[in-house]
């Protein structure tokens, strides 16, 4: 099963970050709402975003917005995750440093991150 | 010969979309039927929805509604005293009132203010949730949106109508009452004996049901308008257009059978 983080899956633009990221657990592990919105906010926190908990999509930046998503993919607890395209995600900041030390955060190395990115991008790896 | 083949191909192109959005519809209904019917559907999340949902389309238009209801109901039961007395039918008076305005003109005023203030908006929020692939983002992450975005519009619709004609039919009764008899207790007495004897059960549930039919019309049509929207912006507002056109022609229809079934 596969976690993805893509620019063709957006978040749903009338939930906060941390809603969001709640839907899984409360969807998907019949959570409460209070249980799914708190392991929501302390995986946005261990990210490093705690912050961006109540901002919806369209008052995100692109960062704010990825780490979201990838929030969301994390929570899915799925055996790979893939993120496609960073580059369009993240298109005003040096993204490979981002998304390297957003792995380290959740204690993961980012071997464990496939990366789809264009071919002409490998040098900024 | 082309202009009657022009013609041809007009009325089957007609038909065909007629019969595909037909087609689209009852599907969709059946996914309803099928998710609910399914009990893993009934969690706390599905239920916390639901009850936000009731709260957006019944709750924070209820001062307007009653405003709303007053003001028309006041003018209408005035209007129909008036021309009982001058024809000499004040007695039916009260009867007229429930029959018109509690069963027939409330309902169907109550499932227009609701298409208009919630239909169109959640028509608009599917038809921008297709175009921006969000209906995708839910399904990657198995949330699925029957039960997350559809089902509880739905279910809220049907209770946001029922239960603001109950409340509506309750205010015009009292109005009703108030303009026949003033601050008098003398009237409580026939006027009860008139209530009952037009709210017979078959009535009522008939009552019930066409509010259940209307509900579903103006969450159902708007939903499935939403879905067919091609992933094209600039189409969301013909996405809406069609979505309230058919949302208007299942309301008069369900009207018109619910008094064909009733009087015929």
């Amino acid at each position: 099963m596969v976690a993805r983080v893509s620019p063709d899956l957006p978040l749903r633009a009338n939930l906060s970050a941390r809603e969001n990221i709640a839907l899984i657990p409360l969807y998907q592990k019949y959570h409460g709402a209070a249980e799914a919105s708190r392991q929501a906010q302390a995986l946005l926190d261990k990210l490093g975003f705690g912050k961006i908990g109540d901002k919806r999509d369209p008052d995100m930046s692109p960062t704010e917005r990825f780490v979201t998503k990838l929030g969301r993919a994390l929570i899915l607890r799925r055996s790979r995750l893939i993120i496609e395209q960073p580059g369009a995600m993240l298109y005003d900041i040096p993204y490979p440093d981002l998304i390297r030390s957003l792995a380290q955060r959740v204690d993961e190395p980012a071997d464990n991150w496939e990366i789809f990115d264009y071919t002409w991008n490998q040098a900024l790896y | 010969m082309s202009t009657i083949v022009n013609m041809v191909e007009h009325l089957g192109g007609k038909a065909v979309g007629w019969w595909t959005t037909s087609y689209g519809i009852l599907s969709f209904l059946v996914d309803v039927l099928s998710t609910v019917s399914r009990p893993a559907t009934w969690n706390r999340a599905t239920l916390d929805t639901i009850v936000k949902q009731i709260y957006f389309t019944a709750v924070q238009i209820l001062h307007v509604y009653v405003i709303y209801v007053l003001a028309i109901s006041w003018v209408i039961i005035t209007i129909t005293l008036s021309t009982a007395r001058n024809v000499g039918l004040f007695d039916t008076a009260t009867e007229m009132i429930i029959r018109v305005l509690v069963l027939e003109l409330l309902p169907f005023i109550t499932a227009l203010l609701i298409a208009l203030r919630s239909g169109s908006a959640i028509n608009t929020e599917v038809a921008l949730m297709k175009v921006n692939n969000e209906l995708d983002a839910l399904s990657h992450c198995r949330v699925e949106p029957m039960q997350f975005e559809f089902l509880p519009r739905i279910v809220g619709g049907i209770a946001s109508v029922l239960s603001l004609t109950i409340l509506g039919g309750l205010l015009i009764l009292v109005l009703a009452y108030l303009a026949i008899y003033g601050f008098d207790t003398l009237g409580l007495a026939p006027f009860t004996i008139t209530i009952a004897s037009v709210f017979s059960l078959p009535l009522l549930l008939g009552l019930a049901v066409k509010c259940v039919f209307f509900g579903l019309a103006v969450t159902t049509l708007p939903i499935v308008a939403g879905l067919e929207t091609p992933k094209k912006t600039f189409m969301v507002p013909v996405s809406v257009l069609r979505g309230m056109m058919r949302v208007f022609l299942a309301l008069v229809l369900i009207e018109v059978l619910s008094l064909a079934l009733k009087y015929i």
